[in-house]
């Protein structure tokens, strides 16, 4: 294992200059009368982030702690078929030798800082629960990773970076935990490098195919006659919400990213808008901060690849057949699924079983879709449940079970 | 009713300037073409040209001196007034059909630039038309709507209303992309007293109840792949002017580039491989961005039409217009529906099918687009005469 790069966050003055400048031009439009939420962000919302962002919002004093925080490091990985990309990350190792190496994967629009709350709870040691040692990546384009140039980089390839910066780092065998695209990259994990190198998978983003009666007769007819928990029945109320009404982003990213990305690199408050109407309507009324969303958005807005680059995956996986999630492609690996309620598509819990080899469930009574984020301690309770001693996945990563060794003591 | 003439203020224009000065681009994927979207190349010089060489007060002058523009109040049913901008060139008889061009997303009055020479002076035996030429509310430099819900019976309350206003009680309308469903808007609900007919270059409809797949000629399957195609891979912008028009109006108000990516990627994408030069796009975008709405409102048609219960793809429950309907086919436009279909539309009476031409028909085949119409409302015509007193030929 190679020796590791520290990374420091360090915008050059220049590009706080330029953000500053543009912030200072802000063109607004109107907007119509009691429209609120409905046709997009309210005008009163991004007026008062815009000016917060112009003046008070300090950047520097954000990226301090972001860097006292998190322990960031830089390390190239090749990518088969492209290019070597030199990768950011998160790296801390816990206090317990044997800790369980954990892969954290985001999605979109979220980033390495959604791993900012649940590291310090994955990496306590106690004797009532495991102890993980904590990777989270930026994936190639988003944060401070260098993103491809070449077309076609698509979900594969991003579980080819992450699992080769596990190995790099000296984890042969590790666990990951993902949301969002994170489900469809750890899913791929799974897939590719499970048994040999992943040893066990959680999400909370468990996108569900139906059951189907050949592949599983008694689970399909069980689900035929049981009807809906109320929480489901209001899941598929929220599923049909985001079909019908939440889209529109996805068919832009998947279809033209690069016309989208003109508005998302040249302007601030178009970035802002686009991001931070995910950040409210797919949680479950999380309490943002305007420093805390300005900080969300400064990372794109100051990533290495630029803001047009992040949106790039929709179109890549889309068009690519790595895509297909059928249920005859079901990693073998354990895998866990915690259900929280304000996430976008939610599918009744007996299709988890068409995820993967369904080990652990939990349903939350809130939280929504950046759940590391609005639920830390939720999720990572989950794991240690998953992992721990009693856990269906206790002792999945050979020797490393997340618990103090006791020493005895030769007397 | 005032005249009205096209003048941006020059703190407007150095604004624009600034802003273009201070454009920050993406990068691209190495040999991404078009699929990504608009080539980074086309917009870097676009940029440049809109920076440096673009000559704004000159198009605004041509503008002014080729098309005749005033702008009216119109008193929307629940939406108070609104300040209404058209183009009004009568025919040089005087005594032409009155017809009512709507243009839709991304045009503009503009549109009607090529058209209203050639179909307010015939030659020898062809009819002529008094043009209007709308500047929809929230387009060009007409006020937009400032309530929710302004939706298409609003859009063809205020055509309808605007042509009553010009002495126009009975009309002919035109109309293509969103000018589709207006004008079928106009004849569902005016249709007969005042609409006497109406032509169109595209027909949306989604199939009726008894279709049979199995009657479709081969350019009609062609005409509904390329239906299907527009639907999985170019229809993003629908989907989201659809349902959050407000986060995306953020980009477009704030950013020139964006605005021009935005609305140029179709410019090339829905036309016929048109020979669109720098100045002419730049046009085009810059009404879009020196609109009296804002670049934001433009976009806002497409959720109330989507929330309306009337939205894309769902069949009509209100009953098939009659009067007399007209349509030009041209082989770039985004989709093309059997003629099986056409009774749940219209009365279809007129078709004709083209060789060349896009969505833009009025700007990219200015004569084919007229020679469909005046032999449709010439004489022998199947529309012919349908405006009593006004049959296009002098008397």
């Amino acid at each position: 294992m190679s020796t590791e790069v520290p990374y420091t966050i360090s915008v050059p003055e220049s590009k706080l200059d330029i953000l500053r400048q543009k912030l200072a031009l802000v063109e607004f439009p109107d907007e119509l009368e009691n429209s609120q939420w409905n046709y997009g962000v309210p005008l009163a919302d991004i007026k008062r982030l815009v000016a917060r962002w112009k003046d008070g919002y300090d950047w520097r004093a954000e990226e301090s702690k972001l860097n006292k925080d998190l322990p960031q490091f830089t390390r190239d990985i090749d990518v088969d078929g492209f290019e070597t990309l030199n990768i950011h990350y998160v790296h801390q190792k816990s206090p317990v030798t044997n800790a369980i190496p954990l892969l954290f994967v985001h999605g979109w629009p979220g980033n390495f800082i959604e791993v900012r709350k649940i590291l310090p709870l994955l990496l306590q040691s106690s004797p009532q629960f495991p102890s993980f040692h904590v990777v989270a990546f930026s994936l190639p384009g988003y944060g401070f990773s260098e993103g491809s140039h070449k077309t076609g980089f698509a979900a594969e390839q991003y579980a080819e970076v992450a699992h080769k910066l596990m190995l790099s780092l000296g984890y042969n065998e590790y666990v990951t935990q993902g949301g969002d695209w994170g489900f469809l990259i750890t899913r791929i994990i799974a897939q590719k490098y499970g048994g040999k190198h992943s040893k066990a998978w959680h999400t909370n983003f468990p996108v569900g195919t139906p059951l189907q009666f050949s592949s599983n007769p008694i689970l399909y007819l069980k689900h035929l006659v049981t009807p809906y928990t109320e929480a489901e029945k209001a899941g598929i109320e929220r599923s049909k919400w985001f079909v019908k009404e939440g889209r529109g982003y996805h068919e832009e990213q998947a279809t033209k990213p690069q016309t989208l990305g003109y508005s998302l690199a040249d302007s601030p408050v178009g970035l802002l808008a686009w991001i931070y109407e995910k950040l409210v309507t797919w949680t479950d009324s999380y309490p943002w901060t305007d420093d805390e969303v300005l900080t969300w958005i400064s990372i794109f807005y100051f990533s290495r690849a630029g803001p047009a680059a992040s949106v790039r995956i929709y179109y890549e996986v889309m068009h690519s057949k790595g895509f297909l999630q059928s249920p005859s492609l079901k990693p073998t690996i354990p895998l866990g699924v915690s259900h929280f309620p304000n996430e976008l598509r939610i599918t009744p819990k007996k299709f988890d079983h068409n995820v993967g080899k369904l080990v652990f469930q939990a349903e939350h009574s809130s939280g929504g879709h950046f759940a590391a984020y609005e639920r830390p301690e939720e999720l990572v309770g989950d794991l240690r449940k998953m992992f721990g001693k009693k856990g269906p996945a206790f002792g999945v990563v050979p020797g490393k079970n997340g618990y103090e060794e006791k020493v005895i003591a030769n007397l | 009713m005032s005249s009205f003439k096209i003048a941006i203020s020059s703190a407007a224009l150095s604004a624009l300037k600034n802003r273009l000065e201070s454009t920050r681009f993406p990068d691209e994927l190495d040999d991404s073409g078009w699929e990504y979207g608009v080539p980074l190349a086309d917009i870097k010089r676009l940029v440049a040209r809109w920076r440096d060489g673009f000559d704004w007060r000159q198009e605004e002058q041509k503008l002014n001196n080729e098309l005749p523009q005033y702008t009216r109040e119109i008193e929307v049913d629940g939406f108070g007034v609104l300040d209404v901008h058209y183009v009004h060139k009568k025919s040089e008889s005087g005594q032409g059909i009155p017809l009512l061009f709507s243009h839709g997303w991304p045009g503009s009055f503009l549109e009607s630039r090529k058209i209203i020479p050639l179909l307010t002076k015939g030659s020898g035996g062809d009819p002529v038309f008094d043009v209007v030429a709308i500047s929809l509310p929230g387009f060009g430099f007409s006020e937009g709507p400032k309530k929710k819900g302004f939706s298409l019976s609003q859009y063809a309350e205020v055509a309808h209303k605007l042509m009553l206003a010009l002495g126009y009680t009975e009309y002919v309308t035109q109309g293509g992309d969103i000018g589709f469903r207006i004008t079928a808007e106009m004849a569902r609900r005016y249709g007969g007293e005042h609409s006497k007919a109406w032509h169109t270059n595209v027909i949306y409809s989604p199939p009726p109840e008894n279709d049979d797949p199995s009657s479709y000629t081969a350019s009609e399957k062609e005409g509904l792949a390329r239906g299907e195609e527009f639907q999985r891979s170019g229809s993003g912008y629908l989907i989201q002017q659809s349902t959050k028009p407000q986060t995306l109006g953020y980009s477009l108000a704030d950013s020139p580039v964006g605005l021009l990516a935005w609305i140029y990627e179709k410019l090339v994408a829905w036309s016929d491989n048109y020979p669109w030069t720098d100045d002419e796009v730049l046009t085009w975008v810059s009404i879009y961005w020196f609109s009296r709405a804002g670049p934001a409102a433009s976009i806002r048609f497409y959720y109330e039409f989507a929330h309306s219960g009337q939205g894309f793809g769902t069949r009509s429950s209100q009953a098939v217009p009659t009067i007399p309907m007209g349509c030009s086919l041209f082989p770039k436009e985004l989709v093309r529906i059997p003629k099986s279909w056409y009774p749940s539309v219209g009365n279809v009476v007129f078709e004709a099918e083209h060789d060349s031409g896009g969505h833009f028909a009025a700007h990219e085949e200015p004569e084919l687009l007229v020679g469909d119409l005046r032999k449709m409302f010439g004489k022998g015509g199947p529309a012919f005469g349908v405006v009593p007193g006004r049959s296009g030929y002098i008397d």
